[in-house]
């Protein structure tokens, strides 16, 4: 009786110890809630796409996914938390443009989000907008770029190292142009400014100014990405508009620590692609100015490593690295 | 004004309905538990419920959601006057004079004072909204950085009269505070500045860290270290209901108090935040006995409470009539909108005009509740006092530290509030105040942010701050309040040395 209860306790022990080491296997994936981390605050654009994609996700994984928001130094707070945790598949990041193709040009960081973290798919591609207030009244791109010619024209962003400030950025370096920065802390006290006209324009994300777009307190002169923005039909690209080699936007991907296992990532992409097939999904994106993107895997880290070594470029010519 | 009133009345008929007046009760409900729990504020109490909105229909996630702000303003209150720890980082000032009047068996006359301030603040402040929405709005956008700059250079030159002791003393709190402010990543260059390689001081301090652990944890270390004369207050809590008299003494303050909160409510970059700082200087001033002011004087009370009320509801304006959020509330209510598919801007009143007045009608309904909800209550709260000190203290601190954990998921944010605790704690034994502190560390983010960026625009050029008619204005204000301030302690030591002589 002993004998048996000591074999037994054994058997036990050992068929714990083997579970617990196991790494976790896809048919039980997920078994308990995903943390989907988020490098910024509630309610700001990144958080908005990152919970509109979690509760459709939630379906395809048949599981809780829960966003956690760290904001923090430059979202570089939310990578470090991610890059840091037990690649089981449990704590994954919403990466976008920001910490993972700029900030490596801009900080010393912790890690490096190339070599820390397993891209896993691409979720949208946002492009950017750019709008001028009743301090300029131009109706084109070209005539925007035609007054900073003639004096240095003022532009707000969203702040330091921004998708917007990078994005303007890059406009001001391809056009040729001298513009003045002037860093406000988010897009809504920087557009406030735009409106009352303290400052000219701003390149900044869709859903921030589209409802005074479509009203006519800010005019949109142009989309930054590769393509328009079907609900600006009107409103031609950056490219159009006579820089043909200009695209940027803000773009956000899931990824993982590194060295999660193949069949979660597997899973985990499946599940991704499931979601940015919805149509329903497609529509509540579009309402935060994102399309949902077609690249997964090594596809997405092509892209994630061929924008960093763009906006590195951009970066070192603006001279805007921390010291 | 036909319009307005037709509006309102399409706004009371979607506002009371009987979904509309559940949503509206349970947001002020919720909203007055999170605001009287010291540290749990309305953001991580809204970006937890923000995924349940999404199964309920727009109008009626937006009452709630607002409810739950307004509310917690509301509630943050009792917790100033009863424990002297502001339950809201904006009841700072409250607790000034509240609890004063709280040891001297006045809390039931702060309590409804605060109530009553808040609800005529409400009342008018939805009128304010609905009828001068569009106009107050321009009045938010004549503000640039260089306006904004001058406003808060006036604001520091008012900040002396908060204190009630030492004028050097005062001054030296306000800096301090402005040099609290300046900690963390620079924000034209993002270079750290007394972080001392710290992550956790990157983004600089939280107000909310700096308000719980000066005042919240501060205010617990005193108790502990002084157990003889623990000031909760005991035994009597006086009469609930003010009298005719009081609500006549007050009357003037809470009215002057509406207003200030109002216009300042409208200010992007949370202008609100001032409103209660500003009613108390203002209050100071006007009053013909000044030097009471820090130990229980009822208007210091009433005014600041009605001015922060006030301002909790025209923040909604700039929210309503261009969908750009002035705090970071206001940002999670424009993400409440758009995953309800709304788009955000000056459309909605066209586009969702149930929505829009809705929204309006169903702040005074819930300025009512609020009412209703926490007269009641306040003989509740003010027998939680009566639980022993060994409970009562763990649980204020747990809350503390729940809330503080919520700002961004850290501990570090807990572990940065001990610490200022600590430094509450200090200030209070070298007999410093302080909420002169607080509002340093408030006008200084903004003064820094605002100043460079005037300056950016203006090539460096300082006229900048003159030729601009409003800035000019609020600086010449400044100068001549600094005058007056000045004038009659020179006056004093002139007379002293006659009679030296």
């Amino acid at each position: 009786m002993l004998k048996f209860n000591r074999r037994a306790a054994l058997a036990l022990g050992v068929a714990l110890l083997s579970t617990a080491g196991l790494p976790a296997l896809a048919q039980d994936y997920p078994s308990k809630p995903v943390t989907l981390v988020v490098s910024y605050a509630a309610g700001g654009g990144t958080d908005a796409i990152a919970r509109v994609f979690a509760a459709r996700l939630e379906k395809a994984l048949n599981g809780r996914v829960i966003v956690e928001n760290r904001p923090g130094a430059a979202a570089n707070i939310g990578t470090e938390v991610v890059a840091s945790a037990d690649p089981d598949g449990y704590t994954l990041l919403v990466g976008n443009q920001g910490p993972m193709a700029v900030n490596p040009h801009i900080f010393n960081l912790k890690h490096d989000p190339a070599e820390a973290l397993d891209p896993i798919a691409m979720i949208a591609d946002a492009s950017l907008v750019v709008v001028v207030g009743p301090r300029l009244p131009v109706t084109s791109l070209a005539e925007l770029l035609e007054k900073a010619k003639a004096g240095e024209l003022v532009y707000g962003s969203a702040g330091n190292a921004s998708a917007s400030h990078v994005a303007t950025l890059l406009l001001g370096q391809t056009a040729g142009i001298d513009l003045k920065h002037v860093p406000y802390k988010g897009a809504g006290p920087a557009v406030n400014d735009l409106v009352g006209g303290h400052i000219d324009f701003m390149v900044t994300t869709i859903p921030s100014v589209i409802g005074l777009v479509g009203d006519g307190t800010l005019t949109a002169l142009a989309v930054t990405g590769a393509e328009r923005f079907a609900e600006l039909p009107d409103v031609p690209t950056v490219a159009e508009s006579g820089l043909p080699t200009y695209t940027a936007s803000a773009w956000y991907g899931l990824l993982g620590p590194k060295g999660l296992p193949q069949d979660v990532r597997d899973k985990l992409a499946s599940a991704t692609a499931e979601t940015l097939a919805d149509p329903e999904f497609i529509a509540k994106l579009k309402n935060d100015g994102g399309v949902p993107s077609a690249l997964s895997g090594q596809a997405f880290a092509d892209f994630m490593a061929a924008e960093r070594a763009r906006w590195g470029e951009v970066v070192k010519a603006a001279n805007i690295k921390v010291e | 004004m036909m319009d307005m009133l037709y509006n309102l009345g399409l706004g009371f008929a979607v506002a009371l309905t009987l979904k509309n007046v559940f949503f509206c009760f349970v947001g002020c409900l919720i909203g007055t538990l999170v605001g009287v729990l010291p540290g749990v504020g309305p953001v991580a109490t809204i970006s937890i419920l923000l995924p349940v909105t999404l199964a309920l229909d727009p109008t009626g996630a937006l009452i709630m959601l607002a409810g739950i702000y307004y509310g917690a303003q509301y509630g943050g209150s009792t917790t100033a006057i009863l424990v002297n720890i502001p339950g809201e980082a904006t009841a700072v000032v409250t607790a000034i004079d509240g609890h004063e009047m709280a040891k001297r068996g006045q809390a039931g006359l702060a309590l409804g004072l605060a109530a009553i301030g808040s609800f005529i603040a409400g009342t008018f402040a939805t009128i304010v909204i609905a009828a001068l929405g569009v106009p107050m709005t321009k009045l938010g956008l004549l503000f640039g950085p260089a306006e904004y700059f001058s406003l808060m250079v006036m604001g520091l030159v008012f900040a002396v009269v908060l204190a009630h002791g030492s004028l050097t003393k005062a001054v030296a709190m306000i800096l301090a505070g402005v040099l609290l402010s300046c900690v963390g990543a620079d924000m034209e260059t993002g270079r750290e500045r007394m972080t001392f390689g710290l992550h956790m001081l990157t983004d600089g301090i939280e107000f909310v860290v700096l308000a719980m652990g000066v005042f919240g944890f501060g205010e617990i270390f005193k108790n502990l270290a002084d157990p003889e004369k623990r000031d909760l207050v005991k035994g009597s809590i006086g009469r609930l209901w003010p009298s005719l008299r009081d609500l006549r003494e007050n009357m003037g303050a809470i009215l002057r108090g509406t207003g200030i909160g109002a216009v300042l409510g409208v200010l992007p970059g949370n202008g609100a935040i001032l409103g209660p700082f500003a009613s108390y200087a203002m209050e100071k001033r006007l009053s013909k006995r000044p030097q009471d002011f820090g130990t229980g004087v009822s208007q210091a009370v009433a005014g600041p409470e009605s001015a922060n009320n006030a301002g909790a509801q025209t923040s909604f304006i700039p929210l309503m009539t261009l969908g750009l959020p002035p705090n970071a509330v206001m940002a999670l209510m424009v993400g409440a909108m758009m995953i309800q598919g709304i788009v955000p801007g000056p459309q909605v009143i066209e586009r969702n005009p149930e929505l829009f007045w809705g929204l309006i009608a169903s702040m005074w309904i819930g300025n009512l509740m609020l009412v209703i909800i926490n007269l009641p209550l306040i003989g509740l709260w003010v027998k939680l006092l009566q639980v022993p000190y060994r409970l009562l203290f763990p649980a204020i601190v747990a809350f503390c530290c729940i809330g503080l954990f919520s700002i961004s998921n850290e501990p570090t944010q807990v572990m940065m509030a001990g610490a200022m605790g600590l430094v509450g704690f200090a200030l209070w034994k070298l007999q410093f105040e302080a909420a002169p502190l607080a509002l340093g560390f408030v006008l200084g983010r903004l003064l820094e942010e605002k100043l460079r960026q005037a300056l950016i625009i203006s090539d460096g050029s300082m006229t900048t701050f003159i030729t601009s008619p409003l800035s000019a204005f609020l600086l010449a204000i400044g100068a001549f309040a600094l005058l007056v301030a000045v004038l009659p302690s020179i006056r004093k030591s002139r007379d002293e040395v006659f009679k030296d002589a």
